[in-house]
């Protein structure tokens, strides 16, 4: 680089910026999305960009919420997902519509991040929710959609990794665990670290049963025989038991729809404990070290705005399908077509014929010089 | 294509060398400068040990050795499915033998090569800290009077002794770790396992 930079150029960390190319690299693959959910008679709903903080008082999220006091003193907040947005308004401006509701949304959320390689401060999400509906049903339709996004965005050897968080709060039933071995136990089931769940629980006083249920969850994660082997291995908790169950019933029904070779079960996935309650799922794919999105059902969200409602979703990050598709060699990009050029040294000509070209549909670039002739 | 792997060519290198050899699983022969060395179906990479889990998390390589010490301090969003056993250490708080205890100061500094691990242990405890971050010879800071204690990893804890140090708590334990990225551990999982599988055996 030569020179100083004015200073008003600077960047603050965590925004970008998409130009020509990569803007229109993202605006297909919204399109690509946007279109399967239509497809499946989703509703799309534009909420607003920021509510009161107390709407989005998520354990998880806080610590990376933008608040901002009001001009009449209320807290208010930059939305930092839509899923508690959209909860919200389905219980209020929405309360009288008749269940299900099938709704989606596209568009930015802002979260702080501590300034570090590849992390961004406003994220591109694009999602639904099904709300109000029988579970399992539900549950196999979003994972279902999730499934035809990948396709329709023709993303390679894509894995939708399926758990249920009814199997880990299953097993905790009647274990008093206080919330600071909770958490560390979460921790270390999360990490698949067997050896690490046997060292927090060992000074819970749980029964054996449970501690060898809990480790095994660490490897409880491969092809659709897991759920057999979990069946086994923790068919003393009942309810351990019905959540293995109703995955079941969703990966029958994925399985008998043709997408069998693309799920795997992992019942070590315990992540968002404060928020979902039952069947959760991540979207990987080979050449991306990350999840490209994910989802899951959250029975309990609804009830905080007065409506309680079962509840399923799930969500693709845009930057990271970009980034996937891009590193797969596969992204959806187009350059723009070659425009005419309209010159001419009668501005009122020019822009006559440039009218015309236009209506006739060409793209056209606007070159007069204004000198009159 | 074949599976990543990151390793570091610091103190657990001969420890990951021996299990692998053990395990019948390919390991770059001899001493090489190389950083990226493949070898029987599997690609190493050379970094640096505090990078390992990093390299891990953004799925650049599929799985890793590290020590639960790094993995502490990274905070790194990976599996550790296998504790292999080598490179046992502990990672404590010492300080100069008849020195004021750290438990009576209102605010202490510390020097330690784990800024964020020890942050969070002396705050978690109710301790206001001051963290002053060294890369190396981390045991002179109490003797030169640059800290009140240090966090560091022991093995024998002959270093400390010789340096007039005492060890004060013990933050955690610490051994050399397979570590494995999550999407690899689903979207690879035949080759992701059978690693697993047979560096487990071997460690057993």
């Amino acid at each position: 680089m030569n020179g100083l930079a004015h200073k008003l150029v600077q960047v603050p960390p965590g925004v970008q910026c998409f130009v020509g190319e990569e803007a229109r690299r993202r605006r297909r693959i919204e399109e690509a999305v946007v279109r399967v959910f239509e497809g499946w008679d989703y509703e799309e709903i534009i909420p607003p960009l920021f509510d009161y903080a107390d709407v989005f008082a998520s354990e998880t999220l806080a610590a990376k919420t933008y608040s901002f006091l009001g001009r009449d003193g209320s807290l208010l907040a930059l939305r930092p997902d839509f899923t508690a947005l959209l909860a919200k308004i389905a219980a209020g401006r929405l309360a009288d519509r008749p269940t299900p509701m099938r709704l989606y949304y596209s568009g930015e959320v802002l979260r702080y991040e501590p300034p570090k390689a590849g992390r961004q401060s406003e994220l591109y999400q694009m999602g639904l929710e099904h709300l109000g509906g029988p579970g399992p049903q539900a549950d196999a339709e979003i994972v279902a959609i999730a499934a035809e996004c990948l396709e329709s965005l023709g993303v390679n050897g894509w894995v939708l990794a399926l758990g249920h968080l009814g199997v880990f709060s299953g097993l905790l039933a009647g274990a008093a665990l206080d919330p600071a071995s909770l958490d560390r136990l979460r921790e270390r089931v999360e990490a698949k670290d067997p050896a690490g769940v046997r060292q927090v629980m060992r000074t819970t006083g749980a029964p054996v049963a449970v501690v060898e249920a809990l480790v095994s969850l660490t490897t409880l994660a491969g092809d659709r025989e897991v759920l057999d082997r979990a069946r086994q291995a923790l068919a003393f908790s009942e309810p351990a038991t019905r959540a293995v169950g109703e995955l079941q019933e969703v990966v029958g029904a994925l399985t008998a729809a043709g997408l069998g070779s693309h799920l795997a079960i992992d019942l070590g996935e315990v992540r968002g404990l404060d928020y979902y309650t039952g069947l959760v799922f991540r979207v990987f794919a080979p050449g991306l070290g990350f999840e490209v999105g994910g989802g899951g059902r959250y029975d309990g969200l609804l009830a905080r705005f007065g409506r309680p409602l079962p509840a399923v979703g799930f969500m693709l990050g845009l930057d990271r399908v970009d980034l996937l598709l891009e590193r797969q060699g596969r992204s959806l990009a187009v350059s723009a077509p070659r425009a005419e050029a309209a010159r001419g040294g009668d501005l009122g000509a020019t822009l006559r014929w440039a009218r015309e070209r236009r209506r006739a549909g060409s793209r056209v670039r606007f070159e007069a010089d204004g000198r009159t002739p | 294509m074949s599976l990543t792997v990151a390793l570091s060519k610091g103190k657990l290198l001969s420890g990951a060398e021996a299990l692998f050899r053990k395990a019948g699983v390919p390991f770059p022969a001899g001493d090489t400068r190389r950083l990226v060395v493949e070898t029987g179906g599997l690609r190493f990479l050379f970094v640096k040990d505090l990078d390992v889990p990093t390299y891990v998390e953004y799925g650049v390589a599929d799985c890793g050795i590290a020590g639960r010490d790094v993995l502490l301090e990274a905070g790194s969003d990976v599996y550790e499915p296998l504790d292999l056993g080598f490179g046992r250490c502990r990672l404590v708080v010492a300080r100069l033998r008849h020195a004021r205890g750290t438990e009576s100061a209102s605010t202490v500094r510390v020097a330690t090569k784990y800024p964020k691990l020890t942050a969070a242990y002396f705050l978690e405890r109710g301790v206001s800290v001051e963290v002053v971050k060294l890369a190396g010879s981390v045991e002179l800071a109490p003797v030169l009077g640059l800290a009140d204690c240090i966090v560091d990893v022991v093995e024998t804890g002959r270093t400390l002794a010789e340096n007039g140090l005492e060890i004060e708590a013990e933050v955690a334990d610490s051994s050399a770790r397979l570590i494995v990225n999550r999407a690899s551990y689903h979207a690879r999982r035949q080759e992701v396992s059978r690693l697993i599988e047979t560096l487990g055996r071997a460690c057993a």
